[in-house]
C-alpha cells in the first residue's frame, strides 16, 4: 500500500460547522472549554451570535444544546469524547434522547466528540474513552457514527445537519490516513465494503479502517481473500452488509479502539448472531484502561491490546482455519 | 390591568383540588411539592404566561420549564384548569397509556421540558432563551427549581451561563420550601445559614438567615425574595422581572411544602406520597376553607391613613379594607378614591374596595384606577342594570367582583344570576357608617338562609364578614361560611395589629379543625377522625387538635 494522505479530523469537522453555518442560519455550535482544540472556534469567529462557550461544565453543555433544539436549533455541541458520554449521560439521555416532541424521535442535537479510544496517547487513561460507543448505542433514538478519516467527518457532519434527531460521532485526536474517495457515498445504517473479498471480513470502524486494510494486504500474499467493511454507523448497524459477509466469508474479525464489550464489535455479534451465525473474533481494548504513549508510541499502545493489522490477520486466518 | 386576585385564588384552588384527586387516585406522585409552588403557578397561568391552550405549539408562546419535575401533578392540574385537556383527564395521571406521565413528558402537548432528572432545568431553560435571541423573539422563559435540587451542581453551571449570556428573557422562581426527599434541606445540604438544634420551624422565620439569595446574587443575578403563597407579591415580582434588562432573574420564593394543609405543611413526610381516598373528602373542605383577613383601617388614625397602611403590612394581612364612606349612603364620609390612589404605593397587598356611596355605577372606574383589587358595592344602591354594568366592567379591567348586603336587606333576587361570577359577597353584621358597633346576632341565622341560596345558584366565591368581628365571635362567624373576615377596632384597634392578626387566626384555624372533625366523624366515626389525627405530625398540631375532639365528644 502507498503512504496514506493524513489529514485532521477536527479541522474538517470545523470547515463543515462553518459551510453549514452559511448554508442554514439554524445551525447553533457549543463547546466547553476544548473550543480551540477541537478547532469550532472558527464557527464562533464567523457566527458570534450563534455560538456558545459554556466554560468546563459539560452536563451544562448538553442540556443548553437541548433547549437550544427545543426551540428549532440544530445544536452542534462539541468536547472531548471522555467528558460528553463519559461525563454528561444523564443529561444525554434525559435532556436530548428522551424529550420526543410530536412525531419525532429525540431532539435535534448531534454531539460530535473529538479524542476518542487509546489513540488519545499522551494525557492517558483518564483521557482515553473507550466506554462512548458502549454508552451510546443503548440510548434510544440515538445514532452512532464512528468515521474513518476526514472524507466521512466532513460528509457525516452534512448528514447529521440534514437528518433530523440525535446522533454521537466520535472523531480521534491525531491525524488519520484518508481511506474513502471524495465520491464515497454515507447512509445511515449502511455501511461501506472498502474492500471486497470471499474467504473472511475484517469489519473495522474509525482509525482501524485502515489497518484492516493492511491486514487484507498481508492475508492477499497468503492467498487470502480478505473483505474489509468500514462500519461507521454503529447504531442502526447495517446487518444486511454483515450478514452478507457471514455468508459469502464465513468468518468476521471485528476492529476498533474502544473496550471489546458493548462495542461496535458487540454489535456485529449481536448482528451476526441473529442473522447468520459464524465465528467472529473481536479486536479491541481488553476490558482495562489505556495509559499514557507519546505519538511515536502509540502503536506501542495499540499493540498492547492487540490493535495491529498483523493481529487482525492472525486472527482472521486463525477463524478460517477453525471453518476449514 | 388589575390584579385578577380572586380568579387566581379559585384556579389555584381548583387546581389543588385536581392535584390530590390525581394523587389519590394514581396511588402516588408528589403533592407537597406541587401545593409550594400553587400560588407560583398560578400567577403564570392565569395572569403573565402567554400561551394559547388550543394550540400549545404556538411559536410566540411563553415557555414554562417545570425542572422540579417531579411536582408534575401541580403542573398538569393547572394545565387542566387553563384547558389543555379536560379536567377529568388527570385521573389518568401515572397510568399506563396516559400522556400524564410521572414527571412532564412532551408527549402530553403543552410540557416544554420532561423532568425527572433533577438539576437540568435551568439549563434547558437558557438553550431556549438563547434561541428566542438569536431569532429576536421576545417571549419569556419560566423556570421553576427546587431547593433540593439546587445540590446539583448543574444547577450553578447554569447560573454562571445564564449571567455570562445576560439572559434576561428567563426568570427563575427557587421553590424554596426548606423540604426534599430525606428530610429538611437544611438538614441534608444547607442552602442557608448552618441550622442549629432540631426546631427547623424556626428557620424560616428569621429572614436575617436566608442566604440564598446572596448565593445568586454573587453569580451576578437579579434577585427578588418573596413570600412565595402571596399572589400579589409573585405579581409583582414577575412583573419587576420581566422589566429588569441585561441580567436574569430569580425569584426566591419562600413556601411550605404542602402548603394549604395542615397535616401536609412542612412535613418531609407528604413529598413523594399519596392521600387515601377515606381522606380526600376531608382535605377537600380543608383546601375549601382558607381564609382571609382584611383590616379596615378607618378603626385606625383617619388623620394618618399612610401609617395605618404601613400597620396592616407589618401586620401581615391578607388583604387591607378600605371603607368608602360618602356621608350619604352613610350617614358618615371617609375617604374616596384618591386617597386610596395615594395609598396604593405603599403595599402589593390587595385593596379590598368596599363602597358604601351611592351611585356606584358613576364611581366604580375611579375606584379600579386607583389600584383597587375588588370593588364591593351595596344591593341597596344598585339594581340588576347598574349592577350587571359594574360587574362587566370590573370582570373587563381584572378587578375582583364584591357585592354587600346591610344586616336588614335580603340577597335580592335580581343578583342571583351573577352569583355564579361573583368573587365575594359582604354580609354586613353592623349598619355601616361607622366603626366600633356590636355584632348583630341575627346574622348567623341570615347566614344560613343565604348559603342555600348561595349553593342553589353556584357562588364560587367568598363570603366576608363585616361588622363587629372579634376574637370571641369569629369562630362562629367562620362556622357560618365566612371565609373572609374584615377587623376594625378587634385588629386595627388594636396596639399590636400583628398579634391581634395572628390570633384572629388562630381563632379561625380552630374553629376549621373543628369543621374538619365533624367531617371526618360524620364520614368515618372514630377511626377516621383518629386517623385525620393521626396525620397531623409536625409541630404541636397532634395534640392541639385531640384536644378539639376531645371536646366535641370524637374521643
Amino acid at each position: 500500500m502507498n503512504d496514506p494522505i493524513m489529514a485532521d479530523m477536527r479541522s474538517e469537522y470545523s470547515k463543515s460547522l462553518i459551510q453549514l453555518g452559511h448554508d442554514n442560519p439554524n445551525v447553533v455550535v457549543l463547546g466547553a472549554d476544548t473550543t480551540d482544540s477541537l478547532n469550532i472556534s472558527g464557527f464562533g469567529k464567523q457566527f458570534p451570535d450563534r455560538f456558545f462557550n459554556v466554560g468546563i461544565a459539560e452536563a451544562n453543555l448538553v442540556t443548553i444544546s437541548a433547549g437550544l433544539a427545543a426551540s428549532g436549533k440544530i445544536s452542534f455541541a462539541s468536547t472531548y469524547a471522555i467528558f460528553l458520554p463519559g461525563r454528561a449521560v444523564d443529561q444525554i439521555r434525559n435532556n436530548i434522547a428522551y424529550p420526543s416532541p410530536s412525531g419525532k424521535k429525540g431532539l435535534n442535537v448531534k454531539l460530535v466528540s473529538s479524542h476518542g479510544g487509546l489513540s488519545v496517547g499522551p494525557d492517558g487513561g483518564s483521557h482515553q474513552q473507550i466506554e462512548d460507543i458502549a454508552i451510546m448505542r443503548v440510548i434510544p433514538n440515538f445514532r452512532v457514527f464512528i468515521p474513518a478519516d476526514t472524507v466521512s467527518v466532513s460528509k457525516l457532519t452534512q448528514l447529521m445537519a440534514s437528518e433530523y434527531g440525535p446522533f454521537y460521532m466520535r472523531m480521534a485526536r491525531s491525524k488519520v490516513p484518508i481511506v474513502h474517495s471524495e465520491s464515497q457515498e454515507f447512509k445511515i445504517g449502511k455501511g461501506i465494503t472498502v474492500k471486497d473479498g470471499s474467504d473472511c471480513t475484517i469489519a473495522a470502524c474509525g482509525i482501524t479502517v485502515r489497518m484492516a486494510l493492511e491486514a487484507a494486504e498481508m492475508l492477499q500474499q497468503d492467498g487470502i481473500s480478505c473483505r474489509v467493511l468500514d462500519m461507521f454507523s454503529i447504531k442502526p448497524i447495517d446487518n444486511e452488509i454483515l450478514e452478507k459477509a457471514a455468508r459469502e466469508t464465513g468468518c468476521i474479525v471485528t476492529t476498533e479502539e474502544h473496550n471489546i464489550l458493548g462495542g461496535m464489535g458487540s454489535a456485529v455479534a449481536e448482528s451476526v448472531s441473529e442473522s447468520y451465525p459464524v465465528p467472529i473474533k473481536r479486536i479491541g481494548a481488553q476490558d482495562m484502561f489505556g495509559e499514557s504513549a507519546r505519538d511515536s508510541e502509540i502503536h506501542l499502545l495499540l499493540e498492547k491490546h492487540g490493535i495491529t493489522s498483523f493481529n487482525m490477520a492472525k486472527q482472521a486466518k486463525e477463524l478460517r482455519n477453525k471453518q476449514l | 390591568m388589575g390584579l385578577n386576585y380572586y380568579q387566581i385564588k379559585k384556579n389555584v384552588l381548583r387546581a389543588r383540588k385536581l392535584v390530590i384527586k390525581a394523587t389519590n387516585t394514581a396511588g402516588s406522585g408528589h403533592p407537597g411539592g406541587s401545593f409550594s409552588m400553587a400560588e407560583i403557578l398560578g400567577c403564570l397561568f392565569n395572569k403573565h404566561l402567554k400561551f394559547n391552550a388550543q394550540d400549545p405549539q404556538w411559536v410566540d408562546r411563553d415557555r414554562l420549564v417545570l425542572s422540579k419535575g417531579h411536582a408534575a401533578p401541580g403542573l398538569f392540574s393547572n394545565m387542566a384548569v387553563a384547558g389543555y385537556f379536560p379536567e377529568s383527564e388527570i385521573e389518568t395521571l401515572r397510568k399506563f397509556g396516559s400522556r400524564l406521565q410521572g414527571h412532564p413528558d412532551l408527549k402530553c402537548p403543552g410540557v416544554e421540558f420532561c423532568g425527572g432528572s433533577l438539576g437540568t432545568g435551568l439549563s434547558y431553560s437558557i438553550g431556549i432563551a438563547l434561541a428566542a435571541k438569536i431569532d429576536s423573539k421576545d417571549h419569556h422563559v419560566y423556570t421553576i427549581i427546587g431547593d433540593g435540587e439546587s445540590d446539583e451542581g448543574q444547577v450553578w453551571e447554569a447560573a454562571m451561563t445564564a449571567s455570562k449570556y445576560k439572559v434576561d428573557n428567563l426568570t427563575a422562581f427557587l421553590d424554596r420550601n426548606f423540604i426534599q426527599q430525606d428530610s429538611y434541606t437544611e438538614k441534608i445540604m444547607p442552602l442557608d445559614e448552618k441550622l442549629d438544634g432540631d426546631d427547623i420551624s424556626e428557620m424560616w422565620k428569621d429572614a436575617s438567615r436566608w442566604k440564598t439569595g446572596d448565593k445568586w446574587r454573587s453569580f451576578g443575578w437579579n434577585v427578588l425574595e418573596i413570600d412565595g403563597h402571596r399572589v400579589e407579591q409573585i405579581d409583582a415580582a414577575i412583573t419587576k422581572a420581566n422589566a429588569t434588562k441585561g441580567v436574569p432573574t430569580i425569584i426566591i420564593s419562600r413556601t411550605i411544602k404542602g402548603k394549604s394543609l395542615e397535616h401536609m405543611e412542612d412535613n418531609p413526610q407528604w413529598h413523594g406520597k399519596a392521600p387515601d381516598s377515606d381522606v380526600v373528602p376531608i382535605i377537600n373542605s380543608e383546601l375549601d376553607s382558607q381564609f382571609l383577613i382584611s383590616p379596615s383601617i378607618i378603626a385606625g388614625d383617619m388623620s394618618n391613613l399612610e401609617n395605618e397602611v404601613k400597620r396592616c403590612v407589618t401586620g401581615r394581612s391578607d388583604l387591607i379594607h378600605l371603607d368608602v364612606m360618602d356621608g350619604q349612603f352613610v350617614p358618615t364620609k371617609t375617604f374616596d378614591h384618591i386617597k386610596i390612589k395615594e395609598l396604593r404605593p405603599l403595599t402589593v397587598i390587595p385593596f379590598d374596595t368596599h363602597l358604601m356611596i351611592n351611585d356606584p355605577v358613576k364611581h366604580v372606574n375611579d375606584y379600579i384606577d386607583a389600584g383597587s383589587d375588588i370593588v364591593t358595592v351595596h344591593a341597596e344602591v344598585t339594581d340588576e342594570s347598574s349592577f350587571g354594568e359594574i360587574h362587566d366592567i370590573l370582570k373587563q379591567h381584572q378587578v375582583g367582583v364584591g357585592f354587600a348586603i346591610n344586616p336588614d336587606t335580603e340577597l335580592p333576587e335580581w343578583s342571583y344570576k351573577f352569583l355564579s361570577s361573583l368573587d365575594q359577597l359582604i354580609v354586613m353584621s353592623v349598619i355601616p357608617g361607622k366603626s366600633g358597633q356590636k355584632y348583630i346576632e341575627e346574622t348567623h341565622s341570615k347566614m344560613s338562609r343565604l348559603n342555600s341560596i348561595l349553593n342553589e345558584n353556584n357562588f364560587s366565591g367568598c363570603i366576608e364578614a363585616d361588622g363587629g368581628v372579634n376574637l370571641e365571635n369569629i369562630g362562629s362567624v367562620f362556622a357560618d361560611g365566612a371565609r373572609a373576615f374584615v377587623g376594625g377596632g378587634a385588629i386595627v384597634g388594636q396596639q399590636d395589629v400583628r398579634s391581634a392578626i395572628k390570633d384572629f387566626r388562630n381563632v379561625v384555624l380552630k374553629s376549621r379543625r373543628r369543621m374538619l372533625l365533624d367531617k371526618a366523624n360524620q364520614l368515618g366515626g372514630s377511626d377516621l377522625v383518629n386517623k385525620w389525627i393521626g396525620l397531623h405530625v409536625i409541630g404541636t398540631k397532634q395534640e392541639e387538635i385531640k384536644k378539639i375532639a376531645q371536646e366535641c365528644g370524637y374521643l
